[in-house]
């Protein structure tokens, strides 16, 4: 029901939405997107064990060689990548190199793999697959000038990719980014179909949802629709709590650990 | 059946949780010891951050200890002069812990700090108890009692020249007050940083330091950390957010159920049995946590988040 609701709903958008794109592009007969999710707010409640989301969406003027990549980012965060040495036997955390505003969530869906999609230019543009994720480290680059072009040069070399990498391998391990080529389906008349799995460690913050119609390596429309990922219900109190009235949480939690303490003691000693 | 838990921020099965707070809550009770040392590695180990598992288990212990200080206080078997004392060092020593696990987590080597003095702790105090128990018990098999120990016990030794004697007359000793405080304020240290409750080092100490009757010693050394948890609980809240209730609660009902059926079970088993037993336990972590640190990770890389943006 929802299913065909949120279709329906896209039909009767695709028309209004195509003509607010010819308005950006000059293209009077030029391509566009409208996208829904089946959920734009998802509530992380005490049985939360991961969902899957429904992207539904439209593409006017989609022709039969034309992709559509779907790139879900989640809240970034700052992150402190280590990498182990053995020192006297041990493994010791060495060489710290600090990320800044990495995606906490980052999945690629495509209708075909993505080197077939779109150019290399394209895809590091949009920060479209794995490969092509933006993962800057601050501290450990500088801009140079070579050959009269600014580029940016990393003080730690090659190795910044060996970082680079043990961030998506970890995050992948956790089902955090993912990377799927067959993720997109496509159905009659230019609308399409896409699953969003959100993991059991969902971050939680603001999502965007980005989706891209690729016409000869090249992205001829895009769209973005966003989604939040919140604590609901008892989590949530819980968090605001522990985080409003620290203080008070804490002698809330002693003074349950002393009750409970206490109960079974009085419990188990009336045998 | 999942269960997610609001600080930890991930979601983790409710009867795994149960059944470790049950499992440690056991041997808890059995040897007077918080459990700690055992629930701290299993929470990391099953995804809790490091951060979140030490502060919420000293939670735990609180509930755990408290369940079974109650026990021991009907039965007459707590020295609530001696427990007082420890427990002004261990409220000194939970204040300067909470200092320095601050400080190791901004270096970022919290986690290896925090091995090495599992390793080091657990090795030594689990060896030295695996040692002395052993010849005990061999002592008792051969019917020889124990007629060099109670020579030993009459000799004075450095601890007896301390000043402030005092007599304490549960545990039939006359000592000096300063052990007990600074045994208290090393254990209360250690309950921030490693997020035990310090029973396995606080009842050797007791037994082999101060010399008390093993029967009080258990009760004690749960009166205190009783105390310390509770503080630590509190200081951990309030100044780093990284309690998290939900995941106290499912080990609290595990743990306080746990620790009534280890009292009732140590009860039918001597006294160096029991020692015996918690001497391997010990080392059996200790051995583990020591193979984690020397053999060749999984991942060379690894991926500390700092700061997650929250809504």
């Amino acid at each position: 029901m929802r299913y065909w609701l949120a279709l329906l709903t896209l039909l009767a958008l695709a028309p209004r939405a195509g003509a607010q794109d010819e308005a950006e592009q000059p293209a009077a007969d030029g391509p566009a997107i409208v996208a829904a999710l089946t959920q734009e707010r998802v509530d992380i409640r005490s049985d939360f064990a991961g969902t899957q989301l429904i992207l539904f969406g439209a593409a006017q003027g989609m022709r039969e060689s034309d992709d559509i990549v779907i790139v879900v980012r989640g809240p970034q965060e700052d992150l402190r990548v280590m990498r182990q040495s053995r020192v006297l036997g041990v493994w010791v955390n060495m060489a710290p190199v600090h990320f800044e505003d990495v995606p906490s969530y980052y999945t690629v869906a495509s209708t075909r793999p993505l080197s077939e999609v779109g150019a290399f230019s394209a895809l590091r543009r949009e920060g479209i697959g794995l490969d092509h994720l933006r993962l800057d480290a601050p501290e450990t680059e500088r801009q140079e000038v070579r050959f009269g072009v600014e580029v940016t040069v990393s003080e730690i070399g090659a190795e910044i990719a060996e970082y680079r990498a043990a961030i998506a391998r970890n995050r992948r391990r956790e089902a955090l980014f993912a990377e799927t080529f067959q993720g997109v389906d496509l159905l009659d008349g230019g609308l399409f179909r896409a699953k969003v799995t959100l993991p059991p460690r969902t971050p939680v913050g603001d999502y965007t949802v980005d989706v891209y119609l690729f016409r000869n390596g090249r992205a001829v429309a895009d769209r973005s629709v966003t989604l939040e990922v919140r604590k609901a219900g008892l989590e949530r109190i819980i968090y605001e709590f522990a985080h409003q009235h620290a203080w008070l949480y804490g002698l809330v939690c002693a003074a349950l650990a002393v009750l409970f303490g206490w109960a079974a003691a009085a419990i188990f000693n009336r045998r | 059946m999942q269960v997610y838990l609001p600080i930890a921020e991930i979601s983790v099965n409710l009867l795994l949780l149960l059944s470790l707070g049950v499992g440690v809550g056991f041997l808890s009770g059995m040897f007077g010891v918080g459990g700690g040392f055992l629930m701290t590695p299993l929470l990391i180990f099953i995804g809790i951050p490091p951060a979140v598992a030490v502060s919420t288990q000293a939670n735990q212990i609180a509930a755990s200890s408290a369940s079974g200080a109650i026990a021991h206080w009907r039965r007459g078997t707590l020295d609530l002069k001696m427990g007082g004392l420890l427990l002004v060092g261990g409220m000194a020593g939970a204040f300067a812990g909470v200092q320095i696990f601050g400080y190791l987590q901004a270096l970022g080597q919290i986690d290896l700090i925090i091995s090495l003095c599992y390793v080091g702790f657990l090795g030594t105090i689990g060896t030295l108890m695996l040692i002395e128990s052993v010849n005990a018990l061999i002592r008792r098999y051969r019917g020889t009692r124990s007629t060099t120990n109670r020579a030993a016990r009459r000799k004075r030794r450095w601890i007896d020249r301390l000043p402030f004697k005092t007599r304490f007359p549960k545990s039939g000793l006359y000592l000096s007050v300063i052990p007990p405080v600074v045994i208290g304020a090393f254990v209360g240290t250690l309950t921030a940083i490693m997020g035990v409750g310090g029973g396995f080092i606080m009842v050797p100490a007791m037994i082999y330091l101060l010399r008390m009757p093993t029967n009080v010693v258990i009760g004690t050394s749960l009166f205190q950390i009783l105390f310390v948890t509770l503080l630590t609980t509190i200081l951990q809240a309030g100044q780093n957010q990284t309690v998290d209730i939900v995941l106290a609660l499912a080990l609290i009902v595990g743990g306080v159920v746990g620790a009534q059926l280890g009292a009732r079970a140590g009860r039918n088993i001597r006294a160096e049995e029991l020692r015996v037993a918690l001497a391997v336990l010990v080392i059996a972590v200790c051995l583990k946590v020591g193979w984690d640190l020397v053999a060749t990770p999984e991942d060379l890389f690894n991926i500390i988040s700092l700061g997650r943006p929250q809504v």
